[in-house]
């Protein structure tokens, strides 16, 4: 099955979605959705990537709760390796949340607690002798907002290398640089490696985030709306690099943009106040979603 | 993976490490209050309550009483916040509603760099160069007017000497100023601009605007600043010892020296022989560590409070 | 309109005082700094940094003073910076929302603004009398008891600024906490803590009464860390309450040299403080 090759530089900038569930729903939510679908960026090898997908992580029955209040309502599905899961919904659904039990980084706060499970290449991760470390060091995450450490541009990248190896100083350039290659940020950064990440643009920043996850080699990736902090043109490059990313890593991504999960994902989710709508392949969901909540969303009628 | 344990020692020793340190603080309070009651009992025991209402003060007869400083402490302070708060005030308004914008920092930063000027510079400033002034213009002024009128008449007079209780209450009115005029700012600062805003929209002058709605608005934080100034001026050393003359005794005129908590153990503490001598002296520190504790204590119970009522 | 010009003549009357009382606040600024620098000029040369506090009735300089306020300055940052950044860090990253956290925060607010004189006395009780003598030692403690409230304070402010958006991306790495805060979010706070400790400087370089009993004097040169040592405070204390007009002299000069190392310090922290801000 090829994929037609139109970029998707015809689509309006997507605004920040600020909207509540009872806005009124914009105006390009209204556009049919076979156009955005029509628009993924293709990977390099979706050819051949397209033959039966291995189940990466499964979460079985996951419940969370913010001290007493019930976030997420037994949810269970599954992420495919060297695939994007989008999870999808309206403000306050939960899906950042379902997103961030899996590197099990709501456990910094107290009072914030998960039950069920997630099996990881069989392991259940929420067990609790787990080792945490390992387990951070096969999944990377990059958040909302750039967060750039405040060091050198190198300093960033080697920071999570340094943590779990030590290299000799080529080495641990050559890391850098091939985690640089891969976040498409190297052939811009590679004459100010020792400026501050500070120094970059957002959408610099951004790749620089995501260099620095995919630097320790993890298997995963978990993108918190990773482009709805910059401009379009950053977002475009983002959703680029996360097609080229997909070869090699499980990927789930939040997002509030429905075009850009149409675009970007293969499998999608969707969230609605903390309970598992309905989970499908991506095309599927957007042209024949098969529950009317769904489509409502989907359409635009709310959120 | 000895990663995580590298990583699970490492924290528990930091935790550990930055705890320790942290109580350390209220190992330092309660060595000052342990230090200063086990200095002062000697004296307590052999006083009794009569020390807090004696005023003698006599190191040969061994007769000590604590009356004199703690009056002198309280007036000196009451003067400093008399003075003090109306002029903090003038000045918080001054910079939150009339000032230019360009002139907002550098004018907040000079007044605030009259609290980083140390208490000795406003001593030797003070004896040598307000107390003077106010020996040769103000107080001839103050007795021949304030003076001659029945009632607080007696609270204006004497011979113009320059140094004491007045002179030292007003150092400590400028010292105390900066303090309370920045909490004042801060806390004006808080108050929503759209209230100001909707206020002025009324038709409201700058004043009534301020009195009216930011100031009733801000009423728990002023009050706060206010104490924390108090706290201040209650503790104030050295500026005071240059100028309020150390005299053990109690007049009514302000113009008169007298001494405070402070300015006593400044002046005598190196000097004094006899462990009387010394616990008296220790136990005037304590009377006053526990006045300027409960000071201070209710001030940051309030600013608690301002905390919390901005925050929900 | 007797009620609209009665409200109009209160307003300018409120306005007008409250710029007298801006103009008061800035007088005697003005007033003490130049009176400083009138009296005090005289003294500044070369012979205030090169001789030893004179006997009354001759000339000298107060290096003796002005190396032992530096020496114990200099313990006092060492001994307290450390302390008070330890202690800032527990309020700020391990105890959210803790009662002991409360407590010591409050605390510390309360020793903030105590009385300094209180600290010298309890110094002199836990140190000067248990070793039997006065000592430079117990002057620094003295001094490093007064940093401490300010650092914890400062640290504690700088760090809860740093986002928490950066503490999640390096824990999602691997990073345990300490490794996050030491690495990442003190780097972050960095330039903040640094104003901090400047601020803790030009606060202890002026303080005299904590001193009075702790350090003493010295008339002397002494590098005896162990023994009373001179400092310029108390010099200044000494010498500007006596009736000798040599020694008057020499307390404006070294009253000027506190004040303006004190000045120099603020700016140097205003502007770290506001050249960061700008960076970000």
């Amino acid at each position: 099955m090829t994929s037609p090759v139109a970029r998707p530089l015809a689509s309006a900038p997507d605004a920040p979605d600020r909207s509540s569930p009872l806005d009124a729903p914009s105006p390009q939510a209204r556009r049919p959705l076979s156009t955005a679908l029509a628009q993924r960026v293709p990977a390099p090898e979706e050819a051949t990537a397209m033959a039966i997908p291995a189940d990466k992580v499964e979460m079985r029955n996951i419940s969370f709760f913010y001290g007493k209040f019930q976030a997420l309502h037994n949810i269970s599905l599954p992420l495919y390796d060297r695939r994007v899961t989008a999870f999808i919904g309206p403000s306050g659904c939960g899906k950042s949340t379902l997103l961030r039990i899996l590197n099990r980084i709501y456990e910094l706060y107290p009072g914030q607690v998960a039950t069920g499970e997630v099996y990881l290449d069989g392991t259940n991760i929420l067990a609790p002798g787990l080792d945490l470390n390992w387990l951070r060091a096969k999944i990377g995450m990059v958040f909302q907002k750039p967060t750039p450490f405040p060091m050198s541009i190198y300093d960033n990248i080697a920071f999570g290398i340094r943590l779990y190896e030590r290299l000799p100083r080529s080495e641990l350039d050559d890391r850098v640089e091939s985690a640089l290659r891969r976040a498409a940020l190297w052939d811009e950064v590679k004459d100010k490696l020792r400026q501050s990440g500070l120094s970059l643009s957002g959408g610099q920043q951004q790749r620089l985030c995501i260099a620095r996850a995919i630097a320790v080699e993890p298997e995963i990736l978990l993108l918190d709306e990773p482009a709805s902090a910059l401009d379009p043109l950053s977002t475009q490059r983002i959703e680029e690099l996360i097609a080229e990313l997909k070869v090699d890593y499980c990927i789930a991504m939040v997002t509030h943009n429905m075009q850009q999960a149409a675009r970007s994902s293969d499998y999608t989710a969707f969230l609605y106040l903390g309970e598992l709508v309905e989970f499908d392949e991506t095309e599927r969901i957007f042209t024949h979603p098969k529950v009317r909540h769904t489509e409502d969303y989907i359409t635009g009628r709310f959120g | 993976m000895s990663a995580a344990r590298h990583g699970a020692f490492g924290d528990m020793a930091f935790h550990t490490l930055t705890f320790v340190f942290a109580l350390l603080v209220l190992v330092v309070l309660g060595g000052v209050i342990l230090s200063l009651i086990s200095g002062a009992l000697p004296a307590l025991e052999h006083f009794g309550f009569g020390f807090l209402v004696a005023e003698a003060w006599n190191p040969v007869t061994e007769k000590f009483g604590a009356l004199a400083p703690i009056y002198g402490t309280l007036v000196t302070s009451a003067i400093a916040m008399l003075i003090g708060i109306p002029v903090a005030f003038g000045v918080a308004l001054f910079i939150t509603e009339l000032c230019p914008n360009w002139l907002k920092r550098p004018l907040s930063t000079m007044i605030e760099l009259l609290a980083a000027i140390p208490s000795i510079i406003y001593g030797i400033w003070g004896l040598f160069v307000l107390a003077p002034f106010v020996q040769e213009h103000i107080e001839p002024f103050l007795i021949g007017t304030l003076g001659a009128v029945p009632g607080i008449g007696m609270l204006f007079a004497g011979p113009p000497l320059g140094i004491g209780v007045l002179t030292a209450g007003f150092i400590l009115a400028v010292m105390v100023l900066p303090f309370i005029s920045s909490i004042m700012r801060d806390v004006f600062e808080t108050v929503p601009a759209v209230l100001r805003e909707s206020t002025y929209a009324l038709g409201a002058t700058t004043a009534e605007v301020v009195w009216q709605v930011v100031l009733p608005y801000a009423r728990v934080g002023v009050f706060g600043g206010i104490l924390l100034g108090l706290g201040r001026a209650l503790g104030e050393t050295m500026a005071v010892t240059f100028v309020i003359g150390n005299s053990h005794h109690i007049h009514v005129s302000i113009l008169q020296p007298g001494t405070t908590i402070s300015a006593a153990l400044a002046n005598e503490f190196t000097e004094a022989v006899g462990d009387l001598y010394l616990s008296s002296l220790i136990a005037l520190g304590l009377i006053l560590f526990v006045i300027t504790f409960i000071v201070l204590a209710l001030a940051k119970l309030l600013l608690i409070r301002l905390e919390r009522q901005a925050g929900g | 309109m007797q009620l609209y010009a009665r409200r109009r003549l209160t307003n300018w009357l409120v306005i007008g005082l409250s710029v007298l009382a801006t103009g008061f606040g800035l007088l005697w600024l003005v007033l003490v700094l130049s009176t400083l620098l009138i009296n005090g000029i005289g003294a500044i040369g070369p012979s205030l940094f090169t001789e030893m506090t004179p006997p009354p009735g001759s000339s000298g300089g107060l290096l003796n003073a002005i190396a032992g306020s530096l020496a114990m300055t200099a313990i006092a940052t060492l001994v307290g910076t450390p302390t008070g950044i330890l202690a800032g860090t527990f309020l700020a990253e391990y105890s959210r929302g803790s009662r002991f956290g409360e407590v010591v925060r409050f605390v510390n607010d309360i020793l903030l603004s105590a009385p300094s004189i209180i600290i010298g006395l309890f110094v002199y009780e836990a140190m000067v009398v248990r070793m039997g003598h006065f000592s430079a030692w117990a002057g620094a403690m003295a001094l490093a008891i007064i940093t401490v409230p300010v650092v914890v304070r400062t640290t504690e402010d700088m760090l809860r600024l740093v986002p928490t958006a950066l503490r999640e991306a390096a824990a999602a790495l691997g990073a345990p906490k300490w490794k996050v805060i030491v690495m990442v979010t003190y780097r972050a706070a960095a330039q903040g803590m640094m104003t901090g400790m400047l601020l803790a400087v030009a606060r202890i370089s002026g303080e005299t009464a904590p001193l009075l009993f702790t350090a003493l004097n010295n008339q002397f040169w002494s590098s005896d860390l162990n023994g009373p040592m001179a400092n310029l405070p108390v010099v200044i204390f000494q010498f500007a309450m006596s009736p000798y007009a040599d020694w008057q002299v020499l307390a404006w000069g070294g009253a000027l040299l506190i004040t303006a190392t004190i000045l120099v310090l603020n700016i140097t922290a205003r502007v770290l403080a506001a050249w960061s801000s700008f960076k970000q």
